[in-house]
């Protein structure tokens, strides 16, 4: 299960990463649908365009209908944005291509085969971007209704713009000398073939249009699935010693308890919303000092913090709970096992638009049984950069000067316009 | 009833301290923020109960328990902890109960009655418990009626003589009482056997020579003495120096 999970989450990695969004709120699938609407289009800057084209080659291999996901889905419909001009596009090579199979088996010379290539694709193009025309109107009213309503609604779409072409070409062929391509005996006959082949074409678009919105629908699932089972989650450890400290303050100092139950409150809050959550750097360095209030509370004299963020951009978007569970580290490894206690230095700079934030503890020398984990977390925090940031976030962790440190390094993503 | 608490956290202690003032009967012996603290305040003012925290810097609660045990009047032991894992190991450590913070008032008095009701025999039977299966990282002796806390990473050797074990340490010598062969599985890979009775600290190990009498010894770093290697433990070590260089 989890080789299969991990395997579409590359898969969905594979495209392009939505830059910076507002936090979702909405349940269900929905959100990565709206995540769908700001991934970067071809015309969107050099980054975007190179993962257009990658996207491009994907699609190309995987299907003889070449067809980009749709941009706009929000409605929950399985039809696309007709609009929307990569659609367009596709629409219009698949005319074309459609147009060629049609002029290829037609019988005559090649010459003549030449000349009913334009005339077919003349009509054939007609037909499909009225087609797309229509459903571009027409969606946002089809995509209410049910699936296999919507369907055969954009069918019969499909088909009455397929006979009023024919109507039309005839009527227009009796003025202009077209009859050797278009009897106007076989008018009936003409009627018919279009509408089968409207029939059959859009039959298969419709369906293939279909079925690519359940596809996108698992992966997306899946991803969300693969999200909430990264979810940073505060200790259980933490969260008994905090109750065990406000039950103590309750008696000796209920206005210090009472912070530190606003505290505590808020730190669950934001480790119990939903996974994927974004937050900003501000935020998050905020919730890191309540949460080292009430752990100083705890180990008095022992914990010591300096922190050094003041040249860090505090309105950076970053998923929630990125670098509390760091913090957190170092002071489970880090301080708890020394008698003495140590200091945990907080430490950002930023340049070239990347963030680099570090936390150092004092390394415990022996470090006494039964404290394991540290890897889970940064193993967790890892996958999470990197289901955020693709390739460009980076995390490390090691011994260094005799203290142990982490450092992430990710690019500086500003609130979407 | 004398009891001493030992907790790294002040508002936990605290709230012990209120919880136990209200129960009444008690006597708060002391109060100590590590296992070091707690064995020695333990061996000073010989409590009755030790409410011990499991998760302690430096020696833990549970290492604490086992130190405990082995003193000449073992206290009940009434672990605290945070967070429910610990509980199994806890009763093989031989607790006397264990409390879940933030701990109930109701619960503390049960777990204090229960403890009161054991007499002292029962408690030396736990001296007989066999000691947990994770090594500890302190020894506990007694050098002139005072308790001495060696850091096992500092032990250079352990020298079996007669009804005692002599432990030579970086700060000198102690002897306790525990078995060579109990050592020796405790602290199997950690320390060599290279005599009858002799165990070494691989760590320490410094180099091979042979004496005049024609009997090999070991150096050892930070000490002077060179324990005598039999015939029968020389192969063993030799393939070890050479692993080593």
């Amino acid at each position: 299960m989890r080789n299969r999970a991990g395997r579409i989450t590359r898969q969905y990695i594979k495209f392009p990463r939505p830059r910076a969004v507002r936090p979702q709120r909405s349940g269900g699938a929905e959100v990565f649908f709206r995540h769908a609407d700001k991934w970067p289009t071809p015309v969107q800057g050099p980054r975007g365009r190179a993962t257009g084209q990658r996207q491009g080659q994907t699609i190309m291999k995987s299907s003889t209908i070449a067809l980009p996901r749709a941009a706009r889905d929000d409605a929950g419909g399985f039809l696309p944005d007709f609009c929307n001009i990569r659609i367009v596009f596709v629409i219009v090579v698949t005319a074309e291509l459609l147009a060629f199979i049609l002029a290829l088996t037609a019988p005559g010379n090649t010459a003549e085969r030449w000349s009913r290539l334009g005339l077919l694709s003349l009509f054939i193009q007609w037909v499909s971007l009225s087609c797309a025309g229509c459903l571009c109107l027409a969606r946002a009213r089809l995509n209410r209704l049910p699936s296999p309503f919507a369907g055969a609604a954009a069918f019969l779409i499909i088909l009455l713009m397929a006979g009023v072409a024919v109507e039309f070409a005839v009527l227009i062929a009796g003025g202009t000398g077209l009859e050797s391509f278009l009897p106007p005996g076989r008018h009936d006959e003409f009627l018919r073939t279009s509408l089968a082949i409207a029939a059959i074409v859009g039959a298969v678009v419709l369906r293939y249009f279909y079925v690519q919105r359940q596809t996108r629908r698992t992966i997306e699932a899946e991803a969300r699935a693969r999200f909430q089972a990264l979810q940073a989650r505060i200790r259980p450890h933490f969260m008994f010693n905090s109750m065990n400290t406000i039950a103590s303050l309750t008696r000796t100092n209920p206005a210090l308890a009472e912070e530190v139950v606003e505290d505590l409150a808020e730190l669950f809050r934001i480790s119990l919303a939903d996974a994927g959550n974004l937050t900003t750097l501000g935020a998050e360095l905020d919730l890191i000092r309540r949460y080292l209030k009430i752990e100083t509370l705890r180990m008095g004299e022992r914990l010591r913090i300096v922190e050094e963020t003041a040249t860090l951009p505090l309105d950076a978007r970053i998923p929630a709970l990125l670098v509390q569970p760091l913090v957190e580290n170092a002071v489970y490894h880090g301080i708890e096992p020394l008698a003495e206690g140590g200091t945990i230095r907080i430490e950002g700079h930023c340049g070239d638009g990347m963030i680099t934030l570090c936390v150092t503890n004092p390394l415990a020398l022996a470090p006494p049984r039964r404290r394991s984990g540290n890897h889970m977390a940064l193993a967790n925090i890892r996958e999470r950069l990197q289901l955020h940031y693709g390739r460009h976030g980076r995390i490390e962790a090691g011994p260094r000067d005799g203290a142990f440190r982490v450092c992430l390094t990710f690019p500086h993503q500003r609130e979407a316009a | 009833v004398k009891i001493l608490l030992a907790d790294d956290e002040a508002p936990a202690r605290a709230r012990l301290r209120s919880l136990l003032g209200e129960i009444g009967g008690n006597e708060i012996a002391g109060e100590a923020a590590n296992g070091r603290e707690a064995l020695e305040l333990a061996d000073r003012l010989k409590p009755d109960i030790v409410l011990l925290d499991i998760r302690m810097p430096g020696i833990d609660g549970l290492e604490a328990a086992t130190h405990l045990a082995g003193y000449e009047k073992p206290p009940a032991v009434i672990f605290t902890t945070a967070y429910g894992d610990y509980a199994l190991e806890a009763f093989e450590a031989h607790a006397m109960d264990y409390l879940l913070k933030p701990i109930r008032r109701q619960r503390l008095e049960e777990a204090l009655a229960k403890a009161r009701r054991l007499n002292r025999a029962q408690l030396g039977a736990v001296r007989q418990a066999p000691p947990g299966e994770a090594a500890r990282t302190h020894i506990c002796a007694r050098s002139r009626g005072q308790l001495v806390l060696i850091p096992v990473n500092e032990i250079a050797y352990f020298r079996a003589d007669h009804k005692y074990v002599t432990v030579r340490h970086l700060r000198g010598e102690v002897l306790i009482e525990e078995p060579l062969k109990d050592l020796a599985e405790e602290f199997a890979g950690r320390f060599l056997r290279i005599h009858r009775n002799t165990l070494i600290a691989v760590s320490f190990l410094a180099g091979l020579a042979k004496t005049a009498e024609d009997v090999y010894v070991v150096s050892l770093r930070g000490v002077e003495e060179r324990p005598e290697v039999s015939r029968r433990h020389l192969f063993e070590l030799k393939e070890l120096l050479k692993r080593y260089g």
